[in-house]
C-alpha cells in the first residue's frame, strides 16, 4: 500500500508493517496506525526512526532503540498492562522510546517514562508508563548520541 | 463532575472493580487507596499531562534532514 510520510514522501509498504496501538499514543488517543521509516541512505540513520501516524500524514514522532545510549535500560510496568498486545510471553518484544528535538539539536530530549511497546509478532502496540522513578520524561540525550556518532566514525 | 464526601476509612467503588479508599487526611494531603484489576492503568496525572506534552513536543520535532546532520 502506498503511505504519506511527514519527511520522507509517498513511500510504498507492505501491510505487515502496519503497527496498531489500540489505545493511540498518550494524548494523541484519536491516531491508531502506525508505521516505522526511516532513511536509508546512510546506514548510520537507522539509529533515528519515525513513528509515522498513518492516518495523518503530518503526524510523525522521532523514536530510538533506547538500549543505543542507555544499555541497561529496563522499564518496569505491570505484566497485565500488556494485554492489549496479544499473547507477551514468547513474543519478540520491540522497545522504543521517543524523542524531542527543537530546532537547537543540543536540547534535544528522550522520553524515558513513557516507551512505547511492540508485540512483532502481531504489530501491536502500546505506551505505557514505567514504574521506574529515576526515568525522566525529558531525559537529554545530545552528548551521548554525539559522542557515540563520533566513536563510530573512527 | 460527581462530588461526593468520605471520611478516613470510608471508600467509593466504581465500576464494580474499582475501589478508591480514603487511607489518611492530613491537613491539605490526602492518601488514598486503590483497589483495582492490574489491567487498569493508574497513573498521577501531573505525569500524565507531561506524557501527553512530551509526545506532542516530540510530534513537533525538527525535520529528518536536521537530524541527519547530527550524525556528520
Amino acid at each position: 500500500m502506498q503511505i504519506k510520510t511527514k519527511w520522507f514522501g509517498t513511500l510504498e509498504i507492505s501491510e505487515d508493517k502496519i503497527i496498531t496501538f489500540q489505545k493511540g499514543l498518550i494524548g494523541l488517543d484519536e491516531f491508531k496506525k502506525y508505521t516505522i521509516v526511516y532513511n536509508t541512505e546512510k546506514s548510520e540513520d537507522t539509529t533515528i526512526m519515525w513513528l509515522q501516524s498513518l492516518e495523518d500524514e503530518n503526524l510523525a514522532l522521532p523514536v530510538m532503540n533506547p538500549e543505543l545510549f542507555m544499555e541497561d535500560y529496563d522499564p518496569i510496568v505491570e505484566d497485565a498492562l500488556l494485554v492489549s498486545l496479544g499473547d507477551v510471553k514468547t513474543a519478540e518484544l520491540i522497545v522504543l522510546v521517543t524523542l524531542t528535538v527543537p530546532s537547537d539539536l543540543s536540547k534535544m530530549t528522550s522520553n524515558l517514562k513513557a516507551p512505547i511497546i511492540i508485540n512483532s509478532d502481531n504489530m501491536k502496540a502500546c505506551q505505557l508508563i514505567a514504574e521506574n522513578e529515576k526515568y525522566i520524561v525529558k531525559y537529554p540525550i545530545y552528548d551521548i548520541i554525539k559522542e557515540n556518532a563520533e566513536k563510530g566514525g573512527e | 463532575m460527581l462530588a461526593l464526601s468520605r471520611k478516613k476509612d470510608e471508600s467509593i467503588i466504581i465500576n464494580d472493580d474499582i475501589e478508591i479508599t480514603v487511607i489518611e487526611v492530613k491537613g491539605d494531603q490526602v492518601k488514598l487507596g486503590i483497589t483495582a484489576p492490574k489491567s487498569i492503568p493508574i497513573y498521577r496525572k501531573e505525569v500524565y499531562i507531561q506524557i501527553q506534552q512530551a509526545n506532542k513536543d516530540s510530534a513537533n520535532s525538527v525535520d529528518a534532514q536536521a537530524l541527519n546532520n547530527l550524525f556528520q
